[in-house]
Order: C-alpha cells, then structure tokens, then sequence
C-alpha cells in the first residue's frame, strides 16, 4: 500500500485542494476545474489495488493485459500567489453498494494524502464537497464552510459568500460531513495541520437523483480563488454550469404543478439564523420531502 | 500500519510446485462450486486452511437460501496425490485485494503454488441442448502459447462494458501475474436459465480441461448422472410447460426472445428446479 510520486517538485508551503466524489459531485467538479484551470501538472498516485475493486479489464488477443483502476491523482501547480497541491479522486474506497468511505480503509487513504501534503511542506489543506439545503436551484448556492480548529473561524467568517454551521437555523454549530472530504478534515487535526472543508449547497430535492451539480461547485470555486488570491475560473466550468442548469430544469419541468409549487416556496426560504421566518414551515418541509419521495419511487417502478 | 493475517492453517498441506484451483459460491451454473466439489471428492482432498469472514463480509446476520442459513466460505483444500491446491470461497463485500491476496500466499507459501486456473460461468443465450462452449483468458503471452496446446488459446479483444465491472477472478489472475504466477481463467458458457440453478454439463469443460492437463484420472460418472438428471428435469419442465418449451425451441432455432421471454423463462425454470428440490 503506498503513493507513485512521478516528480519531486521543491514547492513554497503549498496548498492542499482535496476531492473525493459525493453528493452532485460538487467537490471533485470544483477541484478538478481549478486543476485544469490552473494547468496543474500531474505529480503521482496512490496505488489503488488496496482501496478499489478494479473498473475495467483490458483482454487483447486472449491475454490479459491489465486492469484499470478508479483513479487517485495527485496534482501540483506553482503560481506567483500560492503553491498548490491536489488531490482527486474518482470514487471513494467503499464496501460493495456504498457511497462513502468509512473505517478503515478510509483512514489510511487520508493518511496517505497527508503523507504526500506534509512531504511538500503543505500548510493548510481544503477539501470540498456538498451541502443539502432547502433552497431552490435559481438561487446562488452559499458555500458551508467547517474548519478542524477554532483559530480559524475567524478567518472563515472573511470568506465571501460563505457560513458556519453555527449559522444554520436550529444547528447550534453541529453537524456532520460524511466520507473522506470529512474524515480528511479530522486526521488532519490529528497531525497538527489546518484543514477547511468547504461545501456547496444542493437543493434537498437533488440530492436523491445522482446528477451532478456544478452551479454549487462554480460558488465553491470563487471561494477558493478569493482565499488563495488567484483567478482560475475554468470556461469548461461555466459551460457544465449552463448545461446542468438545463438539466435541472427538465428535471424540475417533470414534478408535478402540485410538487412544483411546494418547490418554489424555497424561492424565498432561508433557513440561516438571522433571517426572518420564510414561507415554508416544517410541515411544508415534510410535506415536500414525502411527496418527492412518492413521486421519485413512482419513476423507479 | 500491521495488519494481522486472516487466514487460519490447520495443517501443512505437504505440496510442492502446486497448481492453485479457483472456483467461486454461487457464480453462474455453479461451476466454482461444482468443480471444487467435486475436485475435492475425486482426489481425497483436505481442508488445511480458511480465510476467516471477518474483514471481508460485512457479518450483521446471515442470509437464508432454499430454508438454509448461509455463512461466508473460504476454504483451501490440498490435493496431495495430484499436488493440488483447490480454493473455494464467496465473494467478498469489501477488502477484495487483500482477499486475493490471502488466496494467493498461502498458495504460494505453503504449497509453493506455480499456477492457477480460475473456473467461471458465462451466461449464454444458447439452450441447454448445445453443446457448452469454454474459452481461456490467458495470465500472459507465454500461457497463452501453453494454452494452444490444450485448443484453448484465443485471439479475441475485451474491455469491460460501461456500468459493469471485471470479475473477482480476473482480479485474481491479475495479482498472480503480479507475483510471478502463471494463469488462465476458464470461462465456460451457462444457458442463462440455468445461471441461478446449476449447470453440470459447464462444469464438465472445465474439469475435462484439468483432467488432461494434470493427468488426474477423473471418473466422471458421478458427474455424467448429474447432467442427465438436470436434463431430465429441463425435458420434464417442457414438457409440462409449452411455454417453457416454446422459448427453448426458439433459442434452439436460432430465434433471439424478447427481455420478457428471457426473464420468463429464467424464473420459471429456477421455480421449477427449486420445486423439485435439485
């Protein structure tokens, strides 16, 4: 079990951008096109054969001649601003029909991310990923930002368009990140090292129908050029925007008039702390979640 | 990070230069199974070792097949006459390369294990009536120029189709070519409808193939009842079914049947085995 570093680059303190996919895969969209943004240049692999079951098998002229694993990249890009490291991911290392990696294995992957941070002198490291809201998809998705020490809170509140879990309504500054974009945030206050996991909201009627989201991975990414002073934004980026916002709205334009107009209630919902109350109660809220549940095991038959 | 090994030897298995045999529960026609059963029996095999479940299957109960509480399986069995090491085993949830890896040390370890054949089912739209067919993915070039001998070398292109994933066995084949270990996995063709039951004329392919490769002197007369008793019983479900029958006389004559048939036809024939108890 170990990483393939390709390269030994010398690189100033640089920054770690972590990704694994999860919910609209918002995290992995966001790193990935500030990597292809940035031109970051590849710089090795964990060995995957420890973590994943192999995706494709290559057969030639009745030989086997390899098998291709879920890829686990590392990246790094020197700019005049800020070093930066990535890390992303193609899948997270799950037992069979899981999302999320959990226990064992994900602990040592996350060792072996921070392995390769803390060997190029990393300060600070990012890992991104969703946040299910009751909000509407015309809206522009905040970004929920956790930090893994209390010195930075600070700092987070100067982050644009940004909040606290301490800001959500009823949260009391609780909740929980799951997978490697959280556990990463965890072992990284284990080894002393600054960790912030920044999260995009999705839509809470989204959630359940496995397609991307890069309208919360485009808010993810002005976050992180504001925090790191530079300006990648990818034009690919903005183009999967435009694409997935049409998708979203031939996905919308099937729900029910009913459906709908429970939906656009969270047009003028705010669920942060210091708003007045919305429309919406938690009734509505129920009523929503249950009719979209009914309505999407109907597509399922 | 050490992590403890998980498997249990109860006795030295007293191989030398083996070959390991690899048949998988439950996979189609149930040739893992069948083979390693049988295997076993034919050549006075011995369990002398096991995985042990618990890094590998998630153990929050069993599951119950035909009234029968299940448990995970992953035994080794020495063959010492023919200088055998057979594996069987299910196929695990999680922890998939350090499962294969286990296989393959204490093969290696123990029984200096210098080869190794997986046996798999590969569903076909062909009835039950043709003949079964077996093709060999080779672990490399030169076992694949060995392979020739035997008629099994083949020349076809593969690459796993979008949304599907490769099999446990070629995993397997992989890491044993990573370690130096010549392979081939033998993959024979199971009629769709008898995928979730039980295949005993695919099971003879396979072991028709080992019988002359290592000279093993197989009697197969046990196996020979079987397959007339499965076919018995699929003349019998014809004849007291003419829908039964008329979609195997369509495969038989060619005719592709619609996603409904082939779903029809697989569940009627797997509730007619299990009523009869095979």
């Amino acid at each position: 079990m170990g990483v393939r570093l390709r390269k030994e680059p010398v690189l100033n303190s640089p920054v770690l951008i972590a990704s694994w996919p999860g919910i609209g895969n918002i995290g992995v969209i966001a790193a990935d096109a500030l990597r292809k943004a940035l031109e970051a240049e590849q710089l090795g692999e964990i060995e995957p054969w420890d973590f994943f079951y192999p995706k494709k098998i290559l057969v030639r002229n009745g030989v086997l001649e390899g098998l291709e694993f879920p890829s686990n990249t590392f990246y790094f890009r020197k700019t005049e601003k800020v070093d930066l490291l990535f890390f992303i991911a193609e899948e997270q290392p799950t037992p069979v029909g899981g999302m999320y990696a959990e226990g064992k294995r994900a602990y040592q992957m996350a060792n072996l991310v921070l392995d390769v941070a803390l060997k190029f002198g990393c300060r600070r490291a990012y890992t991104s990923g969703a946040a299910v809201a009751p909000v509407h998809h015309t809206m522009k998705p905040r970004v929920w930002a956790v930090p893994n020490q209390s010195k930075l809170i600070d700092e987070v509140k100067g982050y644009p368009n940004t909040i606290l879990m301490s800001d959500l309504e009823g949260r009391l500054g609780r909740g929980n990140i799951t997978g490697l974009n959280g556990l990463l945030l965890g072992v990284a206050r284990k080894r002393g090292l600054e960790a912030v996991c920044l999260m995009g909201e999705i839509p809470m009627y989204l959630q359940g129908l496995s397609v991307p989201y890069p309208k919360a991975s485009h808010s993810v990414v002005e976050v992180l050029n504001a925090i790191l002073g530079i300006d990648a934004t990818s034009e690919d980026l903005v183009a999967a925007v435009e694409r997935g916002e049409k998708r979203v709205e031939e996905l919308y334009a099937k729900f029910s008039p009913e459906i709908r107009e429970q939906l656009d209630k969270l047009r003028y919902v705010s669920y942060t702390r210091s708003t007045e109350p919305g429309p919406i109660t938690e009734e509505d809220k129920r009523k929503i979640l249950e009719e979209l549940d009914k309505f999407f095991k109907g597509k399922e038959d | 990070m050490l992590e403890r090994q998980p498997y249990k030897l109860y006795m030295e298995p007293g191989l030398s230069d083996s070959c390991l045999i690899v048949g998988w529960a439950k996979d189609g026609g149930r040739i893992g199974s069948k083979l390693v059963e049988y295997l076993a029996r034919e050549l006075r095999g011995h369990c002398f070792a096991e995985i042990e479940p618990v890094d590998f299957f998630p153990l929050g109960g069993v599951t119950v097949e035909d009234d029968v509480a299940e448990f995970p399986e992953a035994r080794f069995y020495c063959c010492r006459d023919s200088n055998l090491v057979l594996f069987h085993g299910d196929l695990p949830a999680c922890e998939w390369h350090r499962y294969l890896d286990s296989i393959l040390e204490v093969a290696q370890q123990y029984c200096n294990a210098r080869e190794i054949y997986t046996v798999g089912g590969m569903f076909s739209l062909s009835p039950h009536t043709a003949p079964r067919q077996m093709f060999a993915i080779a672990g490399s070039p030169d076992m694949k120029q060995y392979l020739s001998r035997y008629g099994l070398a083949g020349d076809f292109d593969h690459d796993t189709p979008p949304g599907q994933r490769p099999t446990l066995s070629s995993f397997l084949l992989w890491e044993a070519n990573r370690r130096g270990v010549a392979g081939a996995g033998l993959w024979t063709s199971v009629p769709f409808y008898l995928a979730a039951v039980e295949d005993p004329a695919a099971c003879r392919k396979p072991l028709e193939f080992l019988n002359t490769r290592f000279k093993l002197g197989i009697d197969f007369s046990e196996l020979d009842a079987e397959i007339a008793r499965v076919n018995d019983l699929l003349a019998r479900a014809r004849s007291t079914d003419p829908q039964v029958d008329g979609y195997v006389q369509k495969l038989e004559s060619n005719l592709a049947l619609a996603e409904q048939e082939l779903e029809a036809l697989a569940a009627k024939i797997e509730d007619y085995f299990k009523r009869e108890r095979l």
